[in-house]
């Protein structure tokens, strides 16, 4: 599990170094804090972002808007993100709503509100709604990565990290080359939204990353996997023998 | 000589009347009887009504016509013979006269005009050819014209010839009659007749008394001529008598009765004149009262549409009057609703820079005694100071920010999006900024609302009741109390958030009070704890304009729950 990238775009010192203290002490990875608008976009192409933290006025123009709307103008780098702002001005917040998807967050604002903030801008970000905020579930899927709900903050596991899911009623037993995890989402939605390529059943309870697969024994109804983690094939999913390469 | 012309001038006309009357008797028989004659019966028509002229027009009509009946011939020329005579046409009339054959049944009719056209030709011979048959008519035919004119005409004529021999008799006759009819008129007429006979005859002892009788006569009669006549003969006697102190006072006389005479014609002219002037004068004031009768017709439709036009019109007046009274009691009512605004505001104004006063007052203070205490580096003191300073600025900073937050409110400049919020977290939010308060409170604050309740509402304004709400709770929360915040859902369309804590509570008056709609709550019953009430306000505003439902419940003593009612639909 690795911490969360943020980007933090604000211009005024002692309110991004009380935001900066706060997300850090929640296990958020601070990559970098940008002044400016221009500052922002580089920051934002050079690293590797998860989420950004926004406000709206910039050296008293709102910049921070014209920023949102710039990422958003290219779907396959556009990133969830957060405005700040001190005033609940109706224009400004009515240009701003049009970059959505749209989360805000009234300053002065209080270590919980900030954590939430972030949540609700992934979920809305990832159009995943309440996850975070209910009792049943913890995760949100994204392209690349899994974003869980770990205590007060968020943390994300890499897609290609996962060898197998073992799903136990509303837990998913997650298990990666050095962890071992519960998650909590239903099974129809992770086998919505896992890319089928990649991720196969196997079994009713198995879902295998086929990158992971390094025997498949058929008579065993057994697939073993990276690091010798085993997984059960059982016949209804015998199928997935088609779509693998297989020596004969 | 003269005196006999004027004295015989009235000659045959005396009796006009009585027989005209009854001929026109006459002729409506005829008409009656010949209906069918359309001219005939026109002439007969006209002839009783004395127009001459269409009479003429008519007769001559029927006479030129087919339709021959030797009767109304007959009658048509007497019609026209006496239009003709009317009309002084004399040998026309006698024409006409002459023409009606013997059988006409008026023959001694006929024999009277042409003996009086011959009169007036002068012809007296003729005449008397045509009186002498009239003296033996039979009595009936004498009710035409009375028989007494007849000799008098005849007397007269023989007169003119000067054949008084003849004249006498008739005349003596024709005073006979007059006596017996006793017609003054006549009478002073015959005796004046019967004078000049003798006088001509130079018989003046015989003509004299018929002078005097004439003249004592015409003393009683109004008719001038005849006095005239009759005084002017008595002159003429006495001057011939040499007598001519008499004659001179006859002649006055005389002179008198013809200025009488001509006063009398002149008075009548006048008389005519005024008359005519009068008619004339009246036809005017007919013509004027007519034009008059116009104008006022004219003058009346015009005052009858003008006063229709000025009802309208008060209609119109009275109608905008109204609508006019109406909009300035629209106006009034919200001037004193905005008047009572003022008011509010105004009072606002002075608690809020009375608050603000009082907590920047005691920072003041506050600082000053830190100084002091960093000067004598008691760090204990400090952190208790600073701690203090906190306080009072946090307190502060709460009320400028329901302020700010009022303003931006009653300004409508603020953003306002209605979204789905659980509940819970945003309590967990607010509360967490309570925590350092409840602690040093020792105030056991708890959150039990369900992560699953979902609440449609505006999340900075929900923030900001709650906080309000939350604030309120602890500063009316003693020590060690407890502030429970949880739902209840007993209603399928709203979710009561309660905030309850174990406070001081609130008399039912000042619950009642805080939930009336307009007023703020003003009174600082305590001065420590109880604020500008702007809180309470803005809760109020906020939580209906989030279509939610505020109310209270409170026990004095034993605490108060602060319910806020929220749509669980959009």
């Amino acid at each position: 599990m690795d911490n969360v990238n943020v980007l933090v775009v604000e211009d005024t010192p002692a309110e991004s170094d009380a935001l900066v203290k706060v997300l850090e002490t929640n296990n958020y990875n601070v990559i970098a804090v940008a002044r400016d608008f221009k500052n922002a976009l580089q920051l934002f192409y050079a690293k590797s972002v998860d989420i950004i933290v926004l406000d709206i006025f910039l050296n008293g123009n709102p910049e921070g808007i014209t920023f949102a709307e710039a990422i958003n103008a290219n779907p396959s780098v556009a990133k969830p993100f957060v405005f700040l702002t001190s005033s609940t001005d109706r224009k400004i917040f009515e240009r701003a709503k049009l970059t959505q998807p749209f989360s805000y967050l009234m300053k002065p604002f209080n270590e919980l509100e900030i954590l939430y903030a972030l949540e609700m801008a992934v979920e809305k970000f990832y159009n995943q709604p309440d996850v975070f905020l209910s009792e049943n579930e913890n995760t949100i899927i994204s392209k690349d990565y899994l974003f869980i709900k770990k205590g007060k903050s968020l943390k994300k596991v890499l897609l290609n990290d996962i060898i197998f899911i073992e799903v136990e009623e509303k837990y998913c037993n997650i298990i990666t080359e050095n962890e071992k995890f519960v998650i909590l989402i239903s099974l129809t939605k992770i086998s919505q939204l896992l890319d089928d390529n990649v991720f196969k059943k196997t079994h009713r309870n198995f879902i295998v990353n086929t990158q992971k697969i390094i025997e498949i024994i058929p008579g065993d109804n057994l697939i073993v996997l990276t690091g010798n983690h085993k997984a059960t094939l059982s016949d209804t999913y015998k199928s997935i023998l088609k779509t693998v390469r297989t020596l004969k | 000589m003269l005196l006999i012309i004027i004295s015989h001038s009235c000659s045959l006309f005396s009796q006009e009347y009585i027989n005209a009357d009854l001929f026109d008797v006459e002729v409506e028989k005829k008409v009656n009887q010949y209906q069918s004659n359309y001219n005939f019966k026109k002439a007969g028509f006209y002839y009783i009504q004395n127009n001459w002229d269409s009479t003429l027009v008519y007769s001559m009509r029927y006479l030129n016509g087919n339709n021959k009946n030797i009767d109304l011939t007959n009658y048509s020329h007497y019609l026209r013979g006496c239009s003709f005579d009317k009309k002084e046409m004399l040998n026309e009339a006698q024409n006409e006269f002459q023409s009606i054959t013997s059988g006409f049944e008026f023959n001694f009719l006929i024999k009277k005009k042409l003996a009086e056209i011959a009169l007036k030709k002068s012809e007296f011979k003729k005449a008397i050819s045509y009186l002498e048959p009239l003296i033996k008519l039979k009595e009936k035919d004498y009710k035409y014209f009375g028989k007494s004119a007849v000799f008098q005409n005849l007397g007269l004529c023989y007169l003119h010839l000067n054949d008084f021999k003849k004249a006498e008799p008739y005349l003596i006759e024709y005073v006979k009659f007059n006596e017996i009819e006793k017609d003054t008129l006549n009478l002073i007429d015959a005796y004046g007749s019967i004078a000049n006979l003798y006088y001509n005859q130079y018989k003046d002892i015989m003509a004299i008394p018929y002078f005097e009788k004439a003249y004592r006569l015409s003393k009683s009669i109004k008719d001038f001529k005849a006095k005239q006549i009759a005084t002017i003969n008595m002159a003429v006697v006495e001057e011939n008598r040499k007598n001519f102190e008499k004659a001179l006072v006859y002649r006055k006389e005389y002179e008198q009765w013809k200025d009488s005479l001509n006063d009398q014609n002149k008075i009548y002219e006048v008389a005519k004149l005024e008359k005519e002037y009068a008619v004339k004068a009246k036809q005017k004031e007919v013509n004027f009262l007519k034009v008059e009768n116009k104008a006022k017709l004219k003058e009346r439709n015009g005052l009858l549409y003008s006063a229709l036009t000025l009802l309208i019109l008060l209609g119109v007046t009275l109608y905008f009057n109204k609508e006019k009274t109406k909009a300035n009691n629209i106006i009034s009512a919200q001037k004193e609703k905005l008047d009572a605004l003022n008011v509010t505001k105004d009072k606002l104004f002075s608690i809020v820079s009375h608050d603000l006063r009082s907590s920047v007052n005691a920072l003041k203070k506050s600082n000053t005694n830190l100084v002091n205490t960093v000067a004598s580096k008691n760090l204990k003191e400090v952190n208790v100071l600073l701690k203090n300073n906190s306080t009072i600025v946090n307190g502060a900073y709460n009320l400028l920010d329901n302020l700010l937050n009022w303003a931006l409110l009653q300004t409508k400049q603020s953003y306002f999006e209605i979204t789905s919020i659980r509940l819970f977290f945003i309590v967990e939010q607010v509360v967490y900024n309570y925590k350092p308060l409840v602690q040093e409170k020792n105030i056991r604050l708890t959150n039990t609302v369900l992560k699953s309740d979902i609440v449609f509402a505006d999340q900075e304004s929900l923030k900001i009741i709650l906080r309000n709400l939350l604030d309120n709770a602890i500063k009316f929360t003693n020590n060690n109390g407890t502030i429970k915040v949880y739902t209840k859902n007993s209603n399928s369309d709203y979710y009561d958030l309660v905030i309850e804590d174990s406070g001081i509570g609130m008399k039912d008056s000042t619950r009642i009070e805080l939930l009336s709609d307009t007023e703020l709550l003003s009174k600082k019953e305590n001065e420590d704890i109880i604020g500008s009430g702007l809180g309470l306000q803005l809760c109020k505003s906020m939580i209906k304009k989030n279509n939610g439902i505020f109310s209270i419940e409170s026990e004095l003593g034993k605490g108060t729950k602060m319910i806020v009612s929220l749509p669980k639909k959009v």
